[in-house]
């Protein structure tokens, strides 16, 4: 029998709540960093046993360490300082990564939290990297000259990472690149930007990326230097996949599909979401389309995020016991 | 030469001992203060913002925009008909605003910005440029709604800006700026831009700016600089090709130049600023020239922006001295 439909998540999950608190106390030096980092390893632990009862297929660590995926990265590489507050919208701020210097490892940034999760299960655990145009463009640029020298400088800083993870063990490396459809003029730049980064890797390479009118950099989309592109299509109602109607999606890659709205309260029906799968069936065969959320779910309550991973995960083996496929 | 601002400032103050704005939104958000003290601390934020523009010694002040949720927001929360949709990426930038619907047909039921312009009037010691969304900005970022096309949608706001724009005038606004942004994503409907522009200035005699960033007017200029405003803003840094287009700006117009990045913390240089100008001014007399950021300046943290916003007066200082 063939292998399809494998589950999986995009990357984080929500945090309980001692972690958030603990991150208030460190921040404010009320708490010392070895026992922030103690309670994040217990959340790690808590989010791996739970994808293993769901009975998930490629594991994730939930990024219980990182405050956001810009700012994780940056506050572990040399180059950046961090800004003052800048308002992304309503009453929301945050901090901006500046880049003063070269931008470059100081050391692995994130293969020893790889490792804790991979010790932790025998299924595969994927690793996400933030991707070097996101990087670069949720960053303030003080010392490159060009935006184009920044991406590509990064490129080359994601790429020793993800080199680092690979030798560790890691088989799923996934680089996030969400900001990639802010220019669709820069897609050109962002796409030879991840082929820098996948460059000469053996793992299975996986891009995520969201929110965006894809139709518009299409020819670059499905042409992306990685093994699998990861996109959201429930949130979409799986209009996205009229692209790939356009043109095939070429036969040595695959499909990560968004079966769950990340950014809704509701639990879709098992039903529901095998329709969906459903439709990216007509388009890609099962071993070449993997089943995930939309997103991150790290916004969820930790119940709805565990009903959408359930109900999820019901659908595919219902999915692959009609199709008669393991 | 005449330094200015194009429109909002940073609202969360760096002074420790200043009331924080963020907080106060957020305990009226949860119901522990009131409205009335909420206001207040805008107030105040209000009148820092425009202190700190005056220290830098910028001539033509804004009252900051501390009040916007957003550019289109604040605008349609006063324009009767608008509710309030979800969140959309503000053109090419990481920061979000939520998209007005028109429910019903929309009218102007009352002056929206004459508050903070009086309180603006009343703290600064340098001139206040009140500012407005323009019609075609509003009507593009907004859903269509109950109207059948984009067009009526546009005209309609264009009407009720106007209104907007005539209170401010009685009040005695000596300039005033609308933005109009959207139009280097639509070139193509420039002749409702053309339109909407000469609704929304009839009867104004002050001095009228139109302010677009983050592209250049390539392949709209002639017509651009045709519009029925003395004032044509311009973004200098994403838009390069500005720098040949402003040639053929007629020379009873005036030029807004947006030569300070509103979009990165990189500091100027005076040199730097000093060249700007010098390649403007190959085009644009001095005389006709406004200096400001090439965006409102809450992409940037505090206190970056009060450092540009005093470069770029030095720049614009030293400028004067060399070129005249």
């Amino acid at each position: 029998m063939t292998r399809g439909l494998l589950t999986t998540a995009v990357g984080s999950y929500p945090k309980p709540d001692y972690i958030n608190r603990a991150r208030t106390q460190a921040a404010q030096g009320k708490m010392d960093p070895s026992g922030l980092r103690q309670l994040e390893r217990k959340a790690t632990a808590h989010w791996v046993q739970i994808q293993e009862d769901l009975g998930m297929d490629i594991l994730v660590d939930g990024e219980m360490y990182r405050g956001d995926m810009v700012t994780y990265f940056s506050e572990n590489m040399e180059g950046f300082k961090i800004s003052g507050l800048v308002r992304s919208y309503g009453n929301r701020y945050y901090r901006k990564p500046i880049a003063v210097g070269p931008v470059g490892r100081r050391g692995a940034i994130s293969v020893e939290w790889w490792q804790y999760t991979q010790s932790l299960t025998s299924k595969p655990v994927k690793a996400m990297l933030t991707g070097p145009y996101t990087m670069s463009e949720w960053s303030f640029n003080e010392y490159y000259p060009t935006f184009e020298d920044f991406v590509l400088d990064m490129a080359r800083v994601v790429h020793e990472e993800a080199v680092e993870l690979e030798r560790a063990g890691a088989q799923y490396i996934q680089i996030d690149e969400p900001a990639v459809s802010t220019r669709p003029e820069e897609m050109e730049l962002a796409s030879r930007a991840l082929g820098v980064v996948t460059r000469g890797l053996n793992a299975f390479t996986i891009t995520h990326m969201c929110y965006g009118d894809f139709a518009l950099v299409y020819d670059h989309l499905i042409n992306l230097p990685v093994d699998m592109l990861d996109m959201e299509m429930a949130n979409s109602n799986y209009s996205l996949l009229d692209m790939f109607r356009k043109a095939a999606l070429p036969q040595d890659k695959s499909l990560s599909m968004g079966v769950t709205d990340a950014h809704s309260h509701l639990v879709e029906g098992v039903e529901e979401i095998k329709a969906g799968i459903k439709r990216g069936l007509e388009l890609i065969p099962p071993e070449r389309l993997y089943i995930k959320p939309d997103c991150g779910l790290k916004t969820r309550l930790e119940e709805e995020a565990i009903g959408k991973l359930r109900n999820m995960v019901q659908a595919v083996r219902e999915t692959r016991r009609e199709l008669g496929i393991e | 030469m005449i330094t200015t601002v194009v429109g909002n400032y940073p609202k969360l103050s760096t002074r420790p001992q200043a009331p924080s704005l963020r907080r106060a939104i957020s305990q009226f958000d949860t119901g522990q203060i009131t409205r009335e003290e909420l206001s207040a601390v805008a107030n105040e934020a209000t009148r820092e913002a425009i202190r700190e523009q005056m220290e830098a010694g910028v001539d033509l002040v804004t009252d900051g925009q501390i009040r916007w949720d957003d550019g289109q927001t604040y605008f349609a929360q006063g324009i009767k008909g608008f509710t309030a949709g979800g969140l959309l990426r503000y053109f090419d930038t990481n920061t979000y605003f939520r998209q007005p619907i028109p429910q019903e047909r929309l009218e102007w039921s009352g002056p929206i910005t004459m508050k903070d312009f009086r309180l603006a009037q009343e703290t600064s010691t340098r001139p206040v440029k009140p500012v407005i969304i323009g019609p075609f900005t509003l009507g593009y970022l907004s859903q269509q709604g109950c109207y059948h096309d984009r067009a009526t949608l546009v005209l309609d706001l264009a009407h009720i800006l106007n209104q907007e724009a005539l209170a401010l005038q009685e009040a005695g606004a000596t300039i005033i700026q609308f933005d109009e942004p959207a139009i280097l994503r639509h070139k193509q409907d420039f002749s409702l831009l053309q339109e909407a522009s000469v609704v929304v200035t009839q009867g104004l005699q002050l001095k009228t700016a139109i302010y677009t960033w983050f592209r250049d007017i390539s392949d709209i200029h002639r017509q651009f600089f045709r519009l029925p405003f003395q004032v044509f803003g311009l973004d200098f840094i994403m838009g390069k090709a500005n720098y040949d287009l402003i040639r053929d700006l007629p020379s009873d117009r005036e030029l807004g130049a947006g030569i300070l990045d509103a979009r990165n913390t990189r500091m100027e240089t005076v040199d730097e600023l000093v060249e700007s100008i010098r390649r403007i001014s190959r085009h644009v007399s001095l005389d006709r020239l406004y200096v400001n950021p090439s965006a409102g300046l809450e992409f940037l943290p505090r206190d970056t922006a009060q450092a540009k916003l005093a470069r770029l007066v030095q720049g614009a200082k030293k400028a004067q001295e060399v070129l005249k």
